[in-house]
């Protein structure tokens, strides 16, 4: 509900300046919220479960930098590459699964220390020198940038569209199969979830591996978009948009809660207000604070709302 | 309690087989050095604001200075810039006993006591970017005012019918990009170029991309983005590639990536304006080695070894990048 309302606010200021709804704004955007939207979905998994995975960034910059390095340095092929970064990302998911759920550690502490460990390890595989794709692969740059068909009015966007796909899949997933429902009950309650019989550790695993191969796919699609990927600063703070995406969306922390539809608002609300700041032309100094005292309002409102329902049902 | 006690344990277990055993770590190498001396060579420490090519660049030009005078150069590029890391890392270096400091501080201002302290203990010189109300002995790099002034020039050849600029960098706390802008607005007053803003992006290349496309949007009568920050000139091309516009805008921006000289050869970039970092780090360790004999008659009367700056437009950029590829053996 809260959603609604800082979405339409978006809305009527959005109007006062045109521009915002130029063809060309748009474009700009899509592609944003392509990225940020498929990291949040990823986080958003782990953040149900009672979790939360601190390493996206650097499992962003992990994946999109060895990428190149396999494509430009090694002359790998694209789908070869391509496979073997993915499933690296959901092997670093699967391994942040194993600590949380048979080494029993705290999903804070072991996705933290993955956050400065893939960081470290990409730095050091590329000695701190910047990668790119250069002029070649167009292909892998229409998956980053592309629009379909390729002309000036289209809005599809190419990285939009794979977004789309895989919030269609995981709100199935999520909300209409039993797997997926079972991610719930882990993050509502662990406890009666392992007393109904749901395996609750391959169910934590299962999330933190989507996480990271959502995480390791959005990288590859963030690279192929800015091409010029630098080993220290690519990908640094998009943990924290994800989870800010996830969180707007209705998640919550606790566990237990949120949608995919919500998810997908939330993180596109995040891109749009970022779009704002500059259309808007307000000083880029204020971005942070816009975006933080959005972000604080929406879950405040968001939690007016759910606990008013709750006590109506109650009475 | 005792997960403390481990974590003691292999804290000294690392550090007591540390120098023989471990390989450098990604932030530091070390320069072999084949010294006829039996004395342990003399140790200068080379510090940069962030890890960018641009630094490879000054690090190959401090090679070269060791291999010449013999000394051995500690290079180390803090990860996430921040003064706090610059801190650690000179605390560290003076720790390990470097003669001298040559450092690009990254907020001069608030790092005075850090940049004093080290003054104290060993030879202090800035590069790249100056800290003048310090002990500091001796700056060695660009006058970003000049470059800033050498970029306006530029400006008023691209556009020679004036119209609306807009600024892009990382952030405008650091003094280079003050001074940059100041001397692009002081080349351009009483021009018709007008300067309409400036965005920061964080140095998240992302950032800096959409803030280009953001800017076309807000403002189509754009004429030229101007891009303070090396990784700038990539994010505008990009951007105004995207937006469709490669050819109607023009870009104007500093330092030399890939991208942006690839950019400037296609005729897409105006021009880029080019420190030379391996002179930084040439000439730094160079007055570093002739500090530690004790040898002060290699700083200039003004305290300020300047190195000037160059245009890098489609007429010789060529020849410069084939230059560049031999200094950052890329060839």
């Amino acid at each position: 509900m809260g959603l609604i309302v800082l979405a339409c606010a978006y809305e009527a200021y959005a109007h006062e300046t045109i521009r915002f709804l130029t063809t060309s704004n748009i474009r700009n955007i899509l592609p944003l919220i392509g990225f940020f939207g498929i990291l949040s979905l990823g986080q958003a998994l782990v953040i149900i479960t009672g979790g939360i995975d601190l390493s996206v960034g650097s499992v962003v910059a992990l994946v999109g930098i060895t990428t190149a390095i396999l494509l430009r340095g090694a002359g790998w092929h694209p789908v070869v590459a391509i496979s073997l970064t993915l499933c690296m990302a959901a092997t670093i998911g699967a391994w942040h699964g194993l600590l949380v759920t048979k080494a029993r550690m705290q999903p804070f502490v072991v996705t933290l220390c993955g956050l400065f460990f893939y960081r470290g390890l990409v730095r050091l595989m590329t000695k701190d020198a910047t990668r790119g794709f250069g002029n070649q692969f167009p292909t892998l740059k229409w998956l980053g940038s592309g629009f379909i068909p390729d002309i000036d009015a289209s809005f599809v966007s190419v990285p939009f569209v794979i977004m789309l796909i895989i919030a269609v899949l995981e709100c199935a997933y999520l909300h209409f199969m039993a797997p997926g429902r079972h991610i719930f009950a882990v993050g509502a309650s662990e406890e009666s979830a392992r007393f109904s019989g749901i395996p609750v550790d391959r169910v934590k695993i299962t999330a933190y591996t989507l996480c990271g191969l959502l995480s390791g796919l959005g990288g590859l699609l963030v690279a192929f978009n800015i091409n010029s990927l630098g080993p220290s600063d690519f990908g640094s703070f998009y943990e924290l948009y994800a989870i800010a995406g996830a969180v707007l969306g209705g998640c919550s922390l606790r566990g237990g809660s949120g949608t995919v539809p919500g998810v997908v608002v939330g993180a596109s609300l995040i891109v749009i207000l970022k779009n704002l700041v500059n259309i808007l032309q307000i000083p880029s100094q204020l971005e942070y604070v816009v975006i933080g005292g959005a972000i604080l309002l929406g879950v405040f409102v968001d939690e007016m709302f759910t606990r008013r329902a709750a006590s109506r049902v109650r009475t | 309690m005792r997960s403390l006690f481990v974590l003691l344990i292999i804290t000294v277990a690392v550090t007591s087989c540390g120098p023989s055993t471990a390989p450098p770590d990604t932030g530091s190498q070390k320069v072999p050095v084949k010294s006829a001396k039996a004395a342990a060579p003399v140790k200068v420490a080379f510090v940069t604001n962030n890890p960018s090519d641009f630094w490879k660049i000054a690090q190959a030009g401090t090679e070269k200075a060791a291999k010449e005078v013999g000394c051995d150069v500690l290079f180390r590029l803090p990860s996430t810039g921040t003064a706090q890391e610059q801190q650690t890392i000179v605390q560290d270096m003076i720790t390990v006993g470097v003669s001298g400091i040559a450092i690009s501080p990254k907020d001069p201002e608030n790092q005075t006591d850090m940049l004093n302290d080290a003054a104290a203990k060993a030879n202090l010189i800035t590069q790249d970017s100056d800290a003048p109300q310090t002990n500091r002995l001796c700056y060695v790099g660009t006058d970003n005012y000049q470059a800033g002034v050498a970029a306006g020039e530029l400006l008023k050849k691209t556009l020679p019918n004036g119209g609306k600029i807009m600024i892009f960098v990382g952030s405008l706390d650091a003094q280079n990009a003050q001074d940059r802008k100041k001397g692009i607005e002081d080349t351009l007053k009483g021009t018709n170029i007008e300067i309409i803003d400036t965005r920061t992006d964080e140095t998240d290349r992302l950032k800096a991309k959409s803030n280009a496309q953001d800017a076309l949007v807000a403002h189509p009568d754009l004429a030229c983005l101007v891009g303070l920050w090396s990784y700038n000139g990539p994010a505008l091309l990009n951007g105004v590639r995207d937006s469709g516009k490669l050819g109607q805008v023009k870009i104007v921006c500093f330092d030399e990536e890939e991208e942006t000289l690839q950019g400037v050869k296609d005729g897409h970039i105006s021009g880029t304006v080019v420190q030379q970092p391996f002179e930084f780090g040439y000439q730094s360790v160079k007055l570093l080695a002739a500090l530690a004999k004790g040898d002060k008659s290699v700083i200039p009367p003004n305290k300020q070894l300047i190195i000037p700056v160059r245009t890098i437009t489609k007429e010789n950029v060529d020849e410069f990048w084939t230059q560049l590829k031999k200094l950052t053996g890329k060839a």
